[in-house]
């Protein structure tokens, strides 16, 4: 059972590199059903929107933002899922993008996966990540008057809650 | 005048409610209050007395779960991550656990995988019952089954407290497996309270889901369509309200759901409606599935010891919470500390589906249709 499994998850990664030879920086199954793929940032849309139509991730579960200090990046990993295909639902695609500490940017992919409006600006304000092209990219949690770095930053620590 | 709602076709690209000089328009601020599930805002732009659009305005809530999670020890994470949801602790603290175990290498013994899955369905019920008494009950005016199930529910708290020792915030599954084993008595007690409880359903079916007035305000009010539904990635019942039988119990299994037999409660119809009546047979599948990991309950240890350091690397787990799906990314660094906890909850992938539903609807429909989403604030805002 696990074994063919991995082949199938072999078998999208296959499909993955072969669509987009240039894109996709690494990958990895760490185990069977989570598939990590890095890919250049430029190509996501593109990427999103074959890995939605043609391979049948129809629904984005999150956005996970993680800070990376020490390789000066940060990196924006997107889980997709499908409910529609039942011979991949069990898997959690997870494509991850890494940007510029300083200035990140990556396109919007509202447009492929309309529920990621809110995971957006989510990690736009814990971590300063631009989306270009999102339709409105505002604060979404935190309080109206906080004027603070994006508090998700690895250097942002709050010293009254025991954050050294 | 027609009160069904016509489906959601285009989305709104910005739900941003921007000052208007339209006369017939005005701009109501609904909250930020505590209609029993933790503040939130809604802001309606109306036209008379339908919605034109809704910005949700979130975070009145937000504590910085993650950023905290970052400065605790693996395992002193686990109260603090529960309390979002407390009304769900087991589901929000097992999914945290499941990744933790996946990277140390750490394979819970049977008899501790059929303890959880039966206090994480104890929890789904008591979580389906605030719903209930709250969400359906109060939102709609029904007092009497706000009494009933709050009252019913209280008994399965009672025996919730037996198990952990706590009545909400349990802290139950630490990487390893359950705190304790199921006390004395305990085996009898909840089979009994699940037989009067099946009883229960049938009065709440008589006096609530099948009441004319319940139905006329519910069924057809806030259609979401299959492919909307599927689009917009919504999870837990508002997806299986939907037609879509999407459950992690059933795609991924964990704990002993692999063994024990269940169904997928599933409506078609996709309105509010369809959303009561798929937590309303989940209770029912609840008691099906508690019944037979209390028969099959193996032998043998409950927990493995589990080391307090998070090794290395990265792992994603995931649970069928009361609200969908509840996903975790895990990240260690070989310390005792996460470096970072990303919490993907069924209340926030929700939160997209309410400025679709809650517009071009009377404003009288509006605690119905945040009723059937079952949304909880605090889960969403972290």
């Amino acid at each position: 059972m696990s074994t063919q499994n991995l082949s199938r998850d072999e078998e999208l990664v296959n499909k993955l590199k072969a669509r987009f030879p240039e894109a996709i920086k690494a990958s990895k199954i760490e185990e069977t059903r989570r598939i990590l793929v890095s890919f250049e940032k430029e190509k996501l849309l593109e990427l999103a929107t074959y890995v939605r139509d043609e391979l049948g991730f129809d629904h984005l579960i999150g956005i996970a933002g993680v800070d990376d200090p020490t390789h000066k990046l940060i990196k924006v990993l997107y889980f997709a899922g499908s409910f529609t295909k039942k011979e991949i639902e069990d898997i959690i695609l997870i494509l991850e993008a890494e940007l510029d500490r300083t200035t990140p940017v990556i396109a919007s992919a509202v447009s492929v996966w309309p529920s990621a409006h809110f995971h957006e600006r989510e990690t736009f304000e814990m971590f300063g990540v631009k989306f270009e092209g999102h339709p409105d990219l505002r604060k979404l949690l935190t309080l109206d008057n906080w004027e603070g770095p994006p508090p998700m930053l690895k250097d942002v620590k709050f010293p009254e809650m025991g954050q050294r | 005048m027609s009160t069904t709602t016509p489906p959601a076709q285009t989305p709104p690209a910005s739900m941003r409610i921007t000052p208007s000089n339209e006369p017939s328009t005005m701009d109501v601020s609904v909250g930020p209050q505590h209609p029993g599930s933790g503040h939130v805002r809604l802001l309606m732009r109306v036209d008379g007395d339908y919605i034109v659009s809704i910005d949700p305005d979130v975070g009145y809530v937000h504590r910085g779960c993650e950023k905290i999670a970052e400065y605790r020890t693996a395992v002193s994470n686990i109260p603090h991550l529960e309390r979002p949801c407390i009304i769900d602790a087991i589901h929000l603290n097992w999914g945290y656990v499941i990744p933790i175990e996946k990277l140390q290498g750490v394979v819970v013994p049977p008899r501790g995988q059929y303890i959880s899955t039966i206090a994480a369905e104890m929890n789904r019920i008591m979580s389906h019952l605030y719903w209930l008494a709250i969400n359906a009950g109060v939102f709609s005016g029904h007092t009497t089954i706000f009494m009933y199930a709050f009252g019913d529910r209280d008994l399965f708290i009672e025996l919730a407290e037996m198990l952990t020792g706590a009545r909400l915030t349990y802290s139950f599954l630490p990487p390893g497996g359950p705190r304790r084993d199921l006390p004395a008595e305990f085996q009898k007690r909840l089979t009994k309270l699940l037989d009067y409880f099946e009883r229960r359903l049938v009065e709440y079916d008589r006096i609530f889901f099948s009441n004319p007035l319940v139905v006329a305000r519910a069924k057809g009010i806030g259609v979401l369509t299959k492919a909307e539904a599927i689009r917009l990635g919504v999870t837990g019942p508002v997806l299986r309200g939907s037609g879509v039988g999407y459950d992690v119990r059933r795609v991924e299994p964990y704990g002993a759901y692999a063994d024990l037999e269940f169904d997928i409660p599933t409506f078609e119809e996709g309105d509010s409606y369809a959303r009561f009546m798929v937590r309303f047979e989940e209770m029912k599948q609840s008691i099906r599935i508690i019944r037979q990991a209390l028969d099959q309950l193996p032998k043998g240890p409950i927990a493995r010891k589990a080391p307090l350091i998070i090794p290395e690397g990265e792992a994603v787990g995931r649970v069928e919470s009361a609200r969908g799906e509840i996903t975790y990314l895990v990240m260690g660094d070989n310390s005792d500390k996460p470096s970072r906890v990303k919490i993907m909850n069924g209340s926030f992938r929700n939160l997209i589906a309410m400025p679709y539903l809650i517009r071009n609807v009377h404003i009288a429909d509006m605690p119905i249709i945040y009723g059937g989403i079952d949304y909880w604030p605090v889960e969403a805002d972290r």
